[in-house]
């Protein structure tokens, strides 16, 4: 079989059990070859996990992990071709930045001078040229977090595995770190599989986002298409932080809906195929505007007011919803609403969706 | 009641304490070079003859190359066998851990004179001659427990994720070991050796049950209180002092230094780390 036709990693029905609790659930995924591809989701959604079990630190209940074509489900970490780069610093005490690195070359033996270039190439990738000699509590996390890269990437890893790598550093510094991994990514050409619980990082890093929750895969795709057309409430909920608002719909025809909402009925666009009964619709929060005066979709009162730079967010609590209206309001659009105060509730329905609901 | 007060009474309190734990030292290590052959006050004068008695004695010689054997071979024979079950304790995910691991440290709890006995009926089970050698498996089984005690807490407080990160570039379970564990924790093996040979060295009761004819420095110092009591014993028990707080020292520093070292490693990511 010819390399370029094998995907780099496939996992087919991994499914990890802890004694009665299911970690993951018959995940199955395809992962191209130089491609940036998050695992995303809350703790304990089992995305750790899997990264473990790609490494091979952890052996999955059932399924398989093919790498290469060649199935790898019980081979040992040591003789895997993929390298990590941990959530803590993990980097050897014992050795300065250059051992550090050259630490998976000098296993494999390879000779003195290929272990030089390929060091310094690596550490001149993560722009640490003339780190080698330093020691790890010499370098501050971030520097210690590109050394673990450097370390990882000297190998050429068919697949690169990155476990929370950002997670333990400053916001600013994760900012930075954020743009070198983009670099990286593009300069290596690497394959990444990437884990992060952190919505934020994973649209502004990924190819290709994993959404994950307890176990399951809930949606693949595109940062862009997750983020504007969620496949479940929870993809919804965890990425971008939308509202999910339970709404009948009266009647569908024609990619248009029409449903009641707040003891209010609105027309909003819909997928083929949408049936009136129960169903969420999600609703931006950027997309919500909030305005004095009468009129409107829904009236609501402001609970909750703060000031993010660009704008405010509110929450509002609209009569007839369950749970309060998140809103992103740039600051522009004039001062902020006051704590109390009623208004009246407006969006773009276009910029609506509508996801079905079961238990009507 | 203030528990920062500082009042003369408790400064009496604790100078008497420290003068009744270490006076009793002083005075042995004073009388080691005292110049006549009483070992009571009045102190008469300085000299080193009881420097040359003992070491000129033949008693002393081989007492102290006995000595010297065990300890060594206590120290080695640990360092091998304690290391492997420390890093077997430390790492194990069998459900017998637990149990296993109050097994090793139980010998801890048991009085030199049970243990002695125990290992005289055992050895005289299996019809071993006593010598050397059932003192060292006796000593063996007496400072293990120590051993174990310290680099077993030195293994748990390694990351293991520094062993999976070697293993993830490549490095066999024996490489991980060699190139990443041991690296970190040679100071505490080495220390806790040496730890072994210090509690092996000054060893009274069970090389007393099991020693045979031989002597070692204990067996010598204790021959000796019975037949004369000169300023002899007093310069044989301030060597084994001297040997013993060198010993002592060097574990101390050892294990120390690379506490401080894993301290400074964590530092910029401490804090942060949930």
């Amino acid at each position: 079989m010819s390399r370029n036709e094998e995907s780099p990693l496939r996992l087919e029905d991994v499914t990890h059990r802890f004694g009665r609790v299911t970690a993951l659930d018959a995940v199955s995924l395809g992962i191209e070859d130089g491609e940036l591809v998050t695992l995303l989701g809350p703790s304990g959604c089992g995305k750790t996990t899997l990264l473990r079990i790609i490494a091979g630190f952890m052996r999955p209940t059932e399924g398989r992990v093919v790498l290469q074509g060649r199935d790898v489900t019980r081979v040992p970490p040591h003789k895997r071709p993929v390298n990590m780069v941990f959530q803590r610093s993990t980097l050897f005490p014992h050795l300065d930045v250059f051992e550090n690195v050259a630490f998976g070359l000098r296993i494999a033996g390879a000779p003195r001078d290929e272990v030089r270039r390929r060091v310094e190439e690596a550490l001149a990738l993560v722009r640490l040229d003339g780190y080698g000699p330093r020691r790890s509590h010499e370098l501050s996390g971030g520097q210690m977090q590109r050394v673990a890269l450097a370390r990882a990437l000297v190998n050429r890893p068919r697949v690169l595995l990155l476990d929370e790598p950002l997670s333990a550093l400053d916001l600013k510094i994760r900012l930075e770190m954020e743009a070198e991994l983009r670099r990286v990514h593009r300069e290596t050409g690497a394959t990444f599989v990437y884990v992060t619980h952190d919505q934020r990082e994973a649209l502004a890093l990924s190819d290709r986002i994993v959404v994950l929750d307890q176990g399951r895969v809930e949606q693949v795709g595109a940062p862009a298409d997750i983020y504007r057309a969620p496949a479940s409430p929870f993809a919804a909920r965890f990425v971008g932080d939308a509202n999910v608002i339970p709404v009948d719909v009266v009647r569908a025809d024609g990619g248009r809906a029409t449903v009641s909402i707040a003891g209010r009925e609105l027309a909003v666009p819909c997928a083929d195929g949408t049936s009136a009964g129960s169903a969420w619709l999600v609703l931006r929060p950027e997309v919500v505007r909030l305005a004095t005066g009468d009129g409107g979709a829904v009236r609501g009162v402001v609970l909750d007011l703060a000031f993010r730079g660009a704008g405010y967010s509110y929450r509002v609590d609209v009569g007839g919803l369950s749970e309060p209206l998140k809103a992103e309001m740039p600051a522009e659009l004039g001062p902020p609403f006051a704590i109390g105060s009623e208004v009246a509730v407006t969006w773009d329905t276009s910029a609506c969706g509508l996801l079905p609901r079961d238990g009507s | 009641m203030s528990n920062a007060q500082r009042s003369p009474f408790t400064a009496a309190i604790t100078i008497f304490a420290l003068l009744f734990l270490f006076l009793p030292l002083a005075v042995v290590v004073l009388f080691s070079f005292h110049n006549t052959g009483a070992l009571s006050f009045p102190f008469t004068g300085f000299s080193l003859r009881w420097y040359r008695e003992v070491f000129g004695s033949f008693e002393f010689q081989q007492a102290a190359k006995n000595s010297a054997y065990v300890a060594l071979s206590v120290a080695g024979v640990t360092l091998v066998l304690g290391t492997l079950a420390s890093y077997g304790l430390a790492r194990t995910t069998s459900r017998f851990r637990g149990p296993l691991a109050l097994l090793f440290f139980l010998p801890i709890t048991l009085p030199g004179l049970f243990l002695g006995i125990a290992l005289v009926v055992f050895f005289s089970r299996l019809q071993f001659t006593f010598s050397l050698k059932t003192v060292v498996v006796a000593h063996i089984v007496y400072v293990f427990p120590y051993f174990i005690l310290l680099a077993r807490g030195a293994l748990e407080r390694l990351d293991p994720a520094l062993e999976e990160a070697a293993a993830d570039l490549g490095a066999s379970p024996l490489k991980v070991f060699r190139r990443v564990t041991l690296p970190q924790i040679w100071p505490i093996l080495v220390g806790a050796s040496c730890l072994s040979f210090a509690l092996s060295f000054d060893e009274f009761i069970i090389t007393f049950f099991v020693i045979g004819s031989n002597n070692t420095l204990p067996l010598v110092i204790w021959s000796r209180l019975r037949r004369t009591v000169d300023p002899s014993i007093a310069t044989i028990s301030t060597l084994l002092l001297a040997v013993s707080l060198t010993l002592w020292v060097i574990a101390f520093f050892l294990t120390i230094r690379s506490e401080r070292r894993r301290a400074r490693a964590l530092e910029p990511l401490l804090g942060e780390v949930t």
